[in-house]
């Protein structure tokens, strides 16, 4: 039987929660500060730059980083039936990855220290620390993957392995290649990376959780493992290949742009499949499953399915030159990392909480939480999508450009008083959630468990339904 | 199916393996390192043979436009759309990034694009909008860098000036090279068939609307009686300098050098205040106004012109009409023209037109205090040591005869 270590899913399900917490706080005062740019004039680490660089480094690094890592914790040794490299490991990973990455990191960015390079701005020393921390990583959840033939792998096990592999190899050179390549070389590393950050590290992870948490509630085995193998090879192969689609109609060659838009559109097809089957595997669970796990991870999964579709099409030229540079992209990139992403965080630490026999758990504040934060992201986005599509009329009509701000300001009202606070809200209660209530709380909600069904006792009633053949 | 899927799976998943990561080499090829020879092959071919660098002092200030997420809301890449082009210049060519580690394209444009901000905006007005940007541009959601500033727009530390410094380098190599730089582009560039980087050769290099102009054609504003509509406009774009009732003393004027305007002072024609908001005041913080429509335009000349106080002026006594030609012609003709047409034969040397008093008339107390006072931040200096009270109270009659305008 492997051991969950459970203290390092709560450890980093708790990073979690405080990281999002502080990022969505900057998400909140830059939202604010674009309504009262006064807001916090004089303070300098309050600035909006800063304060920017600071919401989605944090919202990567802090929030899905440890999110997903607390997930690997549950997950792994279940999906492997080996306990995880070492426990020590675990704690120096911990350490390194609050102490040495995000707590440093947003020090150094809020006092001037960055770098000007989109979801890579934390300093270049930082970055070392990143890459560290994912060898750890990898030598962490790598090993018990490899003991038995690869045949053996179910999809999640795909993805982690795949999303560790690949984010070592993709982050030194988004993170690094800009710094000493000039200028539209350097642009079209940073394209890259752009996507892999989404393609190579969040998008595999997010989809371990989505591929695992399904059958670990329903107890069915997934709608069909061929899909899933096909689906990962060819979201693997196709999501690297995107990142050109970040500067359409620049001086990068236009042969590169072609393929990053021809593989953006392949991608939108490749997405159909995986959600296909996701939703084809949750048949019977009901469009709003009452396991709170599964609902975050429902949720997920239809807008994975909204936002790759949108990818594909803002990727084509007619679309591009019109929604690019407006708050449209800024929606989009909302409902990949938070209804995406963010959700399916949500599902796989509220699936592994409930599953540790000594954590806090309050049903009723998830739910509300739930509610808030769905509430929050679709009326976000689609207000920042009609307003990105203003903003692009306004700039092809040749008005002046104080028109195209003055126009943008009755959408940043509904995005930071009625969307921001929405989601703060959520994230909150989710964050009470996870912190209040009864010890053990979750173990008890579980609905089918009719008994004990703490983390170490799962693997073997799990194992019919993740074994890749059954 | 049976318990193992046997070999035949294993080693298809052995190919996807090594698959997957031939096509993460492959991303990195197609889309990174083959795009980087060949922008590296055009920047070779089109860069000027000399590139200028960035001094010190630019550098530091790329610095600080980094740290400040300056390209968060601006971009630096003009993309290859007529829409770009015409708004902001000529679309972002390779070599004109040579030197930018790391790039600074962005990809969110809240505020303009700033690929070509190079002499489009004064000095003082950049200062002025650093440190407060609501002080001249009312409607601008920009943060207050008061940080890089002693306490006042016009006492800029060392930081502003850096990032000054580096914002006139933006478009800056382009424009330098001139003609003869495009020419040598479009030779190296080699691509008459590429239809996407000939339209990096058409219209102007710098297309910004702002950018003020000495001279050149200026289309004449519709008719307009248009008041309201025209003081809202003023209220929108020009009292933050100009002040509500047209004294020059908005909030954004005390870090402006020459002061703006003071247009309640002032009988404009309507020439002249097409010509002016057509092609800003070329040497002083007064932008251009070409984005805005004609008519906008017209009924913001409205609203200026009924700014300006109807008050019975004194007449000149006649035993001074004389004195005032004498002394005009001895002391303004250089610079302000035998005409009063501000075309006198220093006047070119001067990166502020001088006054033309054809088109525009001050009130005899502006013009007792231009010439008591001079002009700061102008080459018009007080004149009280070389001029007596009666002749400085000629001249400034006298100047005031040359209007054209009528009595408005």
């Amino acid at each position: 039987m492997p051991r969950v270590e459970t203290t390092l899913v709560h450890a980093h399900g708790i990073a979690a929660l405080v990281t999002l917490l502080l990022s969505i706080s900057f998400g909140i005062i830059a939202a604010f500060q674009l309504l009262y740019p006064d807001l916090g004039a004089g303070v300098s680490w309050l600035s909006w730059g800063r304060v920017r660089y600071s919401h989605t480094q944090g919202i990567m690094l802090g929030w899905l980083g440890n999110a997903f890592l607390a997930f690997l914790y549950h997950a792994v040794p279940i999906l492997s039936g080996r306990p995880v490299t070492s426990v020590a490991l675990g704690r120096w990973l911990f350490a390194l990855w609050n102490f040495a990455v995000m707590l440093p990191g947003w020090v150094l960015v809020l006092s001037g220290v960055s770098q000007p390079l989109e979801w890579a701005e934390f300093p270049l020393v930082v970055d070392g620390f990143v890459v560290i921390a994912l060898v750890m990583a990898a030598v962490q959840f790598l090993p018990p993957f490899f003991t038995r033939g690869l045949e053996y792998l179910y999809v999640s096990s795909w993805y982690i392995i795949g999303a560790l592999v690949f984010t070592l190899l993709s982050y030194p050179m988004g993170n690094i290649a800009p710094e000493f390549v000039a200028g539209a070389a350097g642009a079209a590393f940073s394209g890259l990376w752009i996507h892999d950050a989404v393609g190579l590290f969040v998008t595999p992870l997010a989809l371990a959780i989505l591929y695992y948490v399904i059958p670990a509630v329903t107890r069915r085995p997934i709608y069909s493992h061929f899909l899933s193998m096909l689906g990962f090879w060819l979201l693997f192969f196709l999501y690297p290949l995107n990142g050109t689609h970040h500067y359409v109609f620049s001086v990068i060659p236009m042969s590169a742009q072609l393929t990053a838009i021809t593989a953006s559109a392949l991608l939108g097809v490749t997405v159909v499949i995986v959600v296909a089957n996701l939703v084809l595997s949750m048949r019977g669970a009901g469009f709003l499953p009452r396991d709170p796990g599964l609902r975050f991870v429902a949720a997920s999964t239809w807008f994975y399915l909204i936002v790759s579709i949108q990818g594909s099409m803002q990727a084509q030229m007619a679309v591009n030159q019109t929604v690019h540079f407006t708050d449209w992209v800024v929606g989009h990139s909302h409902l990949a990392m938070l209804g995406f992403a963010s959700f399916a965080a949500a599902g796989g630490l509220v699936h592994a909480w409930q599953r540790i026999p000594w954590a806090r758990y309050n049903a009723r504040a998830i739910d509300v939480g739930y509610w808030l934060v769905v509430a929050g992201l679709v009326l976000m986005v689609v207000d920042l999508t009609a307003a990105g599509l203003m903003q692009g009329r306004l700039w092809a009509s040749g008005a002046p450009w104080s028109e195209s701000v003055q126009a943008s300001r009755p959408y940043w009202i509904v995005r930071a008083h009625g969307a921001a606070l929405l989601l703060g809200a959520g994230f909150i209660s989710f964050f009470v959630g996870l912190t209040t209530g009864a010890r053990g709380g979750g173990l008890a909600a579980i609905e089918h468990g009719a008994g004990v069904e703490a983390a170490g006792h799962v693997a073997s009633r799990l194992a019919p339904v993740l074994e890749r053949v059954s | 199916m049976s318990a193992s899927p046997g070999k035949a799976v294993r080693y298809a998943y052995l190919v996807a393996c090594v698959a997957g990561v031939l096509f993460f080499v492959m991303s990195v090829g197609l889309l990174g390192v083959w795009p980087k020879q060949v922008i590296d092959a055009q920047t070779a071919a089109m860069s000027p043979a000399h590139p200028l660098g960035l001094s010190a002092s630019a550098l530091r200030g790329r610095a600080i436009y980094g740290r400040e997420g300056c390209g968060y809301c601006h971009t630096q890449q003009i993309r290859y759309l007529h829409t770009d082009m015409s708004r902001f210049g000529a679309p972002t060519l390779a070599w004109e990034t040579r030197f930018d580690y790391p790039h600074q394209w962005g990809t969110r444009r809240i505020g303009p694009d700033l690929s070509r901000v190079a002499g489009t905006r004064s000095a003082d007005l950049h200062f002025a909008h650093l440190f407060a940007p609501r002080s001249v541009v009312a409607h601008s959601v920009m943060p207050a860098y008061r940080g890089l500033f002693d306490g006042a727009a016009d006492r800029p530390r060392q930081g502003a000036r850096d990032l000054l410094a580096y914002l006139e380098t933006l478009g800056r190599a382009r424009e330098i090279a001139g003609p003869e730089g495009e020419a040598h582009a479009r030779a190296g560039c080699n691509c008459p068939d590429d239809e996407m980087l000939q339209m990096a050769f058409e219209g102007a290099v710098n297309a910004h609307s702002a950018r003020t102009r000495r001279e050149g054609d200026v289309p004449a504003l519709p008719p307009s009686t248009d008041l309201e509509r025209g003081r809202r406009l003023f209220g929108d774009h020009c009292v933050t300098c100009h002040g509500e009732t047209g004294e020059g003393d908005g909030p954004g004027a005390a870090a402006l050098r020459p002061k703006p305007g003071t247009l309640v002072e002032h009988a404009y024609t309507d020439a002249r205040l097409a010509e002016v908001l057509w092609h800003g005041v070329a040497g002083t913080a007064m932008p251009a106004w070409r984005d805005h429509p004609p008519a906008d335009l017209a009924a913001i000349a409205v609203a200026v012109k009924a700014l300006r106080a109807d008050r019975p002026e004194p007449a000149l006594p006649a035993e001074l009409q004389e004195l005032g030609a004498r002394v005009y012609a001895a002391n303004c003709v250089q610079c302000h023209g035998e005409q009063g047409d501000g075309r006198g034969t220093a006047a070119a040397q001067l990166t502020m037109a001088p006054s033309s008093f054809r088109d525009q008339r001050p009130s005899l107390d502006h013009a007792l205090r231009v010439l008591r006072n001079g002009v700061d931040g102008t080459p018009m200096a007080p004149w009280t040591g070389r001029l007596g009270a009666p002749e400085i109270m000629a001249v400034a009659h006298h100047v005031r005869s040359f209007y054209e305008g009528g009595t408005r």
